[in-house]
């Protein structure tokens, strides 16, 4: 690290709010927080950078020029997509299969990202808009088979006048590419982007063989086609962002996060803009990865709660799970992304009556952040599970935000006995805490489904819970999946930024290719040794040699009669010997059947290795976080009031401790029914459950 | 009587079914409209799209208001098949 | 019971269904399965009645339920803990033999509380034909493997003799074990997450949960029908195989409450296996009444109580055994799905307050195409076109209708990549892409349909062969609303090639040289250069065709939607240097109109 700069900076941008979190070693850590500023999100970068800095007695250049890294995650992809902001779009298949990306595989686009609700509800569903006009795709002659052999040469001049026409009649911008087969043999994609950068080199180009190399025409183009919808402001966003930090002192290295979970440096992200898409849930996986690290916690369920959302990703033996078919606001995309499955349901999601049963709902609306939760007081007039949080007594009205917004707790209360309570027959308590479960048993129910799916037992988990809202319902679902422990992190609200700062740079390849079981380990390891020698050679230009490269191999394998491939991980490193390669399909076998339950495999068909991937990365030094000393269990300290909250085990409104999170010390243990308030969310601790304050400030739930 | 919808095209109005664009009487609600209306035939086979095994005797029966020709109602037949008769019950 | 409880249980049973469908599709590993979505999976009553139906071909919701029953029935007194049971004949309550029914009695406490019954389109039945769709059979006895109802595994113990027999009768064994067994896994975890359910609440206050949910959806649908007008409103479903024309005939009836489905006037059964049984009918009709009527409401007992089916014995729609039935789910079962989607879309339109849940009919012509053959790698392949899944949507009140955009009978399919065929069949697509004029004309256009076509390709026979059923080539299905014209037809085209031509990328069927045979029923050979072309229907449009903008013609003409002839001829819209030119199309809509006037018939 350069001598003088002592600090890593990191900054996400979200929907709302722009966190940054700044670490040094010996120091403690440091957060800002500031709104985000669509679409120029530049400026809300150093909004938040400047808040951190002031809460260090520093002016905003004066801790960027001791600042030796720093990292970003930003939803200008996400966005640009979601305001449909980008480029004038054009695309180029093989002919006779013009309206791929336009159909969708049929109702696939139509259905898919949908909820349930919706999705039976057929009349009312259409499929998004495209991002690209039927007018702007053009087909050319060519042609290549499943083995990837050219059936029909590119005809070059045909290509030209493709190109001129979609540039000079539909003033086309970016143009993307996508041929079938291409990613067995780019060689007539690589074609056309020879001669646009020959013919007209200001075109944002891009191929689906480079994008996305893997088998499946609908899904790869449209990949490419957002990858080139986007293209032209993501490189704009990230050159306009260094040029900005630049300005300020900075002249380290930007790097930016992937959806992957991994960092690559601001140029080699500006021609990917694909990447970048949900890269900020993807850092809070990873953040949750590094803090389970942390604390000896290989298997974590991780939760996070905010206004719109509850996001739930699973994290098995240090190894995440890649999203099968992820989407961007119902477009579908192939890409490594890190698995995240949300509902809509958060502190602003709107609580109603079904009409008819009467049965309360939670969401899918959400009040946002504007009117916001009625007991804001900034006109809401629905109430929502934030005000269910007051009513059952788990905020505090004055000291909400650290004091910084006061609540109306007589209006949250007025409406919700108009609107919910008295339709039900109910006192404002009583409907208050049913209306707690229902929301309480629907993510329960939802993290049942992803981890039983995937045949994991929830109890061998420790739940963190991220987000202003987790920590008051994370004792309730806690306990129904019976986790083995439970972690409020001290980095609650801000656990993507930190998520940034734990990651190290990252380069996925892939190669497709279709072999037998078994095939000789050396037709895998010419597979592999191209990528090997790739990836070395980019690490390297990067600053990463010897022991700060790891290179780490997967295969698919699948059944060859069945459809869902699994993704196993090499135990040694390439080339690999016939041993080795063996113990891969063994995994394989172990692996399908975790996954797709007993007797799911049909082995007598045999099976087949589909693709070849390779992870790089090169490892970042960071300062080690360390732990206070911890104190005697005493918490009495922190104890500021007592008030009746809602505990379960009662059935109703029992008065409970509550404590000030800034007084608790470490080694302070809490036993609940308690409520912590930190200054900028709530953690409830039922009965029976005990809060422990570690030495990295984390509250630390076990159960009794 | 109060007017309400029969169909898309079609009003109920005074005991009547009506063109709901020119609110031309029909015919009474307990009987045909179909009758009254302007009807034109064509063959499907002849329609822009149609395939190649199309049958010969199939056609398109359009209805249209008699007064100001909005179609009012398509069906498909065999030319021996009678109209597709819809009703709506008026209460009372 | 409080709404509370009642709310949390009622979203329980719905996941306890979303994860069985999961396991389902886990276990099995198919095309059909995990692409098609060709599968189901419901919670019943002790007594058999449908709790909780999930999204999947929702015209085995009720038959599955009658299925139930029939094992109650079959069984008294012998329903052990345990237990799983088989059942597909078409005449005791399947819809073909094809979708076999795996029906899990589940205990609480040593008391039967519930069922669960998934199916599947198993890989093979061992019909006369591949694949499960028979266009040779001539009686149910040609149509494979049927059971009205087996014990296949007894208090936990598979009964190896059972499962061998019906192993043995089928083509690819293994496959259809693994397809057995991913219903065996479905109904396991139906049941394990079922009874935890019981465990948590008790038995008593999960039996009046059920019970409120029933009679909820009841009391929810009994409303809304009596929000919509009394009458009656028809439809008519023309069908065709090998030269024989036949009917499907609707009157629905809608008098307070109720709702009557009367098919009286539909053709006598068929010599051909495009019949179907009465429950295939009811469940036919039940398969658009779910989402068109009740999209906010639980699908189960509840909403059948409304409603009545009347079918007369012998006809098409409720065949005599030993009638061949094994192309019903795209025969007359389809028939059925059009004819309700027909009706309930004209009296949703009959209501102010529910017109704009009104739509014309979607994608009204599935085909059965399975290809059996060698594959490049000398293997055996058999497999259905999933362009079928692929569907067109109908013309809406709110809008147009979705080009490809699927079906209302299975609101989540979808069809494969044209590199998932290619690297499974030895074939090559020539093109596969959206239909021009294929949508039905209207104010709001019905969705295209597609086309496509294939020819052989490194085939180490030479090439495959395939077998094609569906409900024909000569009439128009997907019916237009409120003046909406309807979708087009589908054609499948054996082009028997010119050896000597050396096009081998035909853009499309008029450039392949040779000579054209259009089929629509049997086994045919797709060999040497020959190709296949399939072309499938459009969905209904929705009103005059006059009315729709001429700027949302002008849009259709350019992004490849409809033809000029079209915008010119049916929408009445005109161009000047192909521009659209408002004046001109002013006029001629004004002629169109007055011509109808004079060319009365």
């Amino acid at each position: 690290m350069t001598k003088g700069r002592k600090y890593l900076v990191a900054t996400d941008v979200g929907g709302t709010c722009t966190d940054t979190i700044v670490f040094a070693s010996g120091e403690p850590v440091r957060l800002g927080k500031a709104l985000s500023t669509p679409p120029d999100f530049a400026t809300g970068v150093l909004d938040s950078i400047r808040s951190a800095a002031t809460s260090m007695g520093l002016t905003l250049e004066a801790l960027l020029a001791q600042t030796s890294l720093f990292m970003h995650g930003s939803t200008v992809v996400d966005n640009a997509v979601l305001t449909r902001d980008g480029s004038r779009t054009g695309l180029l298949t093989t002919e006779g299969f013009e309206d791929t990306v336009l159909v969708t595989r049929g109702a696939y686009g139509r259905w898919g990202g949908l909820t349930e609700d919706r999705i039976k509800h057929p009349v009312k569903t259409d499929r998004a808009p495209a991002l690209v006009d039927a007018a702007r795709i053009m087909g050319v002659a060519e042609r290549v088979d499943y083995k990837g052999a050219v059936l029909r040469e590119l005809e070059e001049a045909q290509v030209e006048r493709a190109v001129r026409h979609l540039i000079d009649r539909h003033r086309v911008d970016a143009i993307a590419v996508s041929f079938l087969w291409s990613f067995y043999n780019p060689v007539n994609e690589q074609k056309v982007k020879a001669l646009i950068n020959r013919i007209a080199p200001d075109v944002y180009c891009t191929l689906s063989s480079d994008i996305a190399p893997v088998p499946g025409e609908y899904e790869r183009s449209s990949t490419v086609v957002i990858n080139a919808y986007a293209g032209r402001i993501t490189r704009a966003y990230l050159s306009s962002l260094e040029t900005l930090l630049a300005g300020t002192g900075y002249d380290g290295p930007v790097l930016v996060m992937q959806g992957y979970g991994g960092l690559l440096p601001a140029h080699e992200a500006a021609d990917r803009a694909i990447g970048m898409l949900e890269c900020g849930p993807a850092a809070g996986v990873i953040g949750s990865r590094a803090l389970g690290q942390l604390l000896d916690q290989p298997d974590v369920i991780a939760t996070d709660m905010g206004g719109t959302t509850f996001k739930v990703s699973v994290i098995q033996g240090g190894t995440i799970e890649y999203a099968r078919e992820p989407m961007v606001d119902r477009f579908h995309y192939t890409q490594p992304k890190i698995e995240v499955v949300s509902i809509g349901s958060g502190g602003g999601s709107i609580v109603t009556l079904e009409p008819g049963s009467n049965a309360p709902r939670v969401g899918p609306r959400s009040a946002g952040s504007r009117p916001g939760p009625v007991c804001y007081g900034l006109g809401g007039d629905e109430p929502t599970l934030t005000d269910v949080f007051m009513l059952i007594g788990y905020m505090d009205p004055e000291i909400f935000l650290g004091g910084s917004m006061r609540l109306d707790r007589e209006r949250a209360r007025q409406v919700f006995e108009q609107k919910i309570a008295r339709p039900l027959g109910l006192s404002v308590e009583t409907a208050a805490i049913g209306v707690y479960r229902v929301a309480a048993a629907q993510i329960t129910d939802l993290i049942r489904q992803i981890t039983v799916e995937r045949g994991l037992d929830p109890r061998d988990f420790v739940l963190h819970a991220f987000g202003g809202s987790c920590g008051m319902v994370a004792g309730m679902f806690g306990a129904e999946l019976n986790v083995r422990r439970m972690v409020v992190p001290y980095t609650a609200s801000v656990n993507c930024a930190f998520g940034l700062i734990s990651a190290d740079i990252v380069h996925e390849y892939a190669t497709t290719a279709l072999l037998p079981v078994p095939s000789p380990a050396e037709a895998v390891n010419r597979l592999f040794a191209p990528m090997v020698e790739k990836a070395r050679a980019q690490l390297a230009q990067e600053g990463f040699t010897g022991d700060r490269v790891r290179l780490e191999g997967a295969v698919d394998l699948r059944y060859s009669r069945q459809v869902h491939e699994v993704t196993t991980p090499l135990r040694g490193s390439v080339p690999l010997d016939d041993a080795a390669l063996a113990g891969v399909v063994a995994d394989f076998e172990a692996l399908y059947e975790r996954k797709y339950g007993k007797g799911s495999a049909y082995r007598e068909a045999g099976m087949e290795m589909t693709q070849f991937r390779l992870t790089a990365r090169g490892l970042m030094e960071r300062p080690e976080i360390e732990a206070e000393a911890t104190g005697g269990a005493d918490a009495a300290g922190a104890r500021v009031g007592r008030r009746p909250i809602f505990v379960d085990a009662e059935d109703g409104m029992v008065p409970s401790d509550i404590y000030d999170f800034e007084k608790l010390r470490p080694g302070n243990v809490v036993a609940g029914p308690a409520v912590i308030h930190t200054p900028i969310t709530t953690i409830v601790l039922q009965a029976g459950q005990r809060g422990t304050l570690d030495g990295y400030r984390n509250v630390i739930i076990d159960f009794a | 009587m109060a007017r309400r919808r029969f169909s898309d095209t079609l009003v109920l109005a005074d005991g009547k079914i009506c063109c709901g664009a020119c609110e031309r009487p029909l015919a009474a609600a307990d009987r045909s409209w179909k009758e009254q209306a302007a009807l034109t035939v064509v063959p499907v086979a002849s329609l822009p799209g149609a395939g190649l095994g199309t049958d010969s005797r199939i056609v398109l029966r359009r209805f249209a208001c008699s007064g100001c020709g909005s179609l009012l109602e398509t069906e498909v037949a065999l030319p021996e098949d009678p109209f597709l008769e819809d009703r709506i019950v008026v209460a009372g | 019971m409080d709404p509370i409880t009642f709310s949390i249980i009622r979203h329980r049973l719905f996941r306890v269904v979303e994860e069985a469908v999961m396991t389902l599709k886990h276990v099995s590993g198919s095309a059909i399965t995990n692409e098609g979505h060709d599968l189901m999976v419901s919670l019943y009553r002790a007594d058999g009645s449908l709790l909780m139906g999930g999204v999947g071909f929702l015209h085995h919701l009720t038959s599955a339920a009658e299925a139930c029953k029939a094992i109650i029935r079959r069984f008294d007194g012998q329903i052990h803990e345990g237990d799983l049971f088989l059942l597909n004949d078409p005449y005791t309550a399947a819809l073909h033999t094809s979708d076999i029914y795996l029906i899990a009695p589940i205990h609480y406490e040593g008391r039967l509380v519930a069922w669960s019954a998934c199916f599947v389109h198993v890989f093979d039945i061992g019909a006369m034909n591949p694949g499960g769709f028979a266009p040779d059979a001539v009686d149910i006895f040609t149509e494979g493997f049927s059971s009205p109802g087996l014990k296949l595994i007894d208090r936990g113990e598979m009964r190896q003799d059972v499962w061998d027999t019906i192993l043995n009768m089928v083509r690819g064994p293994e496959m259809v074990a693994l397809d057995l067994r991913s219903m065996i896994a479905c109904n396991n975890v139906a049941g394990e997450r079922l009874i935890a359910l019981f465990e948590k609440y008790g038995a008593e206050t999960v039996d009046h949960a059920c019970r409120m949910l029933i009679e909820q959806s009841e009391q929810r649908l009994r409303e809304r029908l009596r929000e919509l007008p009394d009458g009656q409103w028809q439809s008519r479903q023309y069908l065709e195989v090998k030269g024989e024309t036949y009917r499907v005939v609707l009157t629905m009836r809608k008098q307070g409450d109720e709702l009557v489905f009367d098919f009286t006037g539909s053709s006598p059964q068929s010599k051909y296996s495009v019949n179907c049984s009465k429950w295939a009918s009811l469940g036919g009709l039940f398969a658009p009444l779910f989402p068109l009527l009740c999209y906010d409401i639980t699908w189960n007992e509840g909403v059948i109580r409304p409603v009545r089916m009347i079918a007369p014995e012998g006809s098409i729609v409720n065949c005599a055994r030993p009638a061949p039935v094994s192309v019903a789910t795209v025969g007359a079962i389809q028939s059925v799905n059009n004819a309700a989607c027909a009706t309930i879309g004209k009296m949703l339109a009959a209501s102010e307050r529910y017109a704009e849940e009104s739509t014309a009919v979607w994608h009204a012509n599935h085909f059965a195409i399975f290809m059996f053959g060698t594959n490049q790698r000398g293997g055996l392949s058999i497999g259905i076109l999933t362009e079928t899944f692929a569907g067109a949507g109908g013309a809406r009140h709110v809008g147009d209708g979705v080009d490809i955009g699927g079906e209302i009978p299975n609101p989540i399919s979808r069809m494969a990549n044209v590199e998932t065929i290619e690297a499974t069949f030895p074939v090559r697509y020539l093109f596969r892409r959206r239909l021009k004029d294929s949508g039905g004309p209207g104010r709001h256009r019905g969705g295209t349909g597609g086309e496509m076509m294939i020819v052989a390709h490194d085939a180490p026979d030479g090439g495959i062969d395939y077998v094609v059923s569906g409900k024909g080539t000569k009439f128009p299905q997907s019916d237009g609303l409120a003046g909406g014209y309807p979708g087009a037809l589908n054609d499948y085209v054996w082009i028997h090639a010119d050896e000597s031509d050396a096009t081998a990328f035909a853009g499309s069927l008029a450039d392949m040289k040779g000579r054209h045979e259009p089929i629509s029923w049997g086994v045919y050979p797709l060999r040497g250069k020959d190709g296949l072309y399939v072309r499938w229907n459009g969905g209904g449009g929705l009103g005059d065709p006059l009315d729709r903008p001429a700027e949302q013609v002008v849009n259709d003409v350019t992004a490849g939607a409809i033809s000029t002839r079209a915008a010119e001829e049916v929408y009445g819209v005109a161009f000047k240097d192909g521009v659209l030119d408002a004046t001109l199309t002013e006029t001629r809509r004004r002629d169109l109109k007055a011509r109808r006037l004079q060319e009365v018939a």
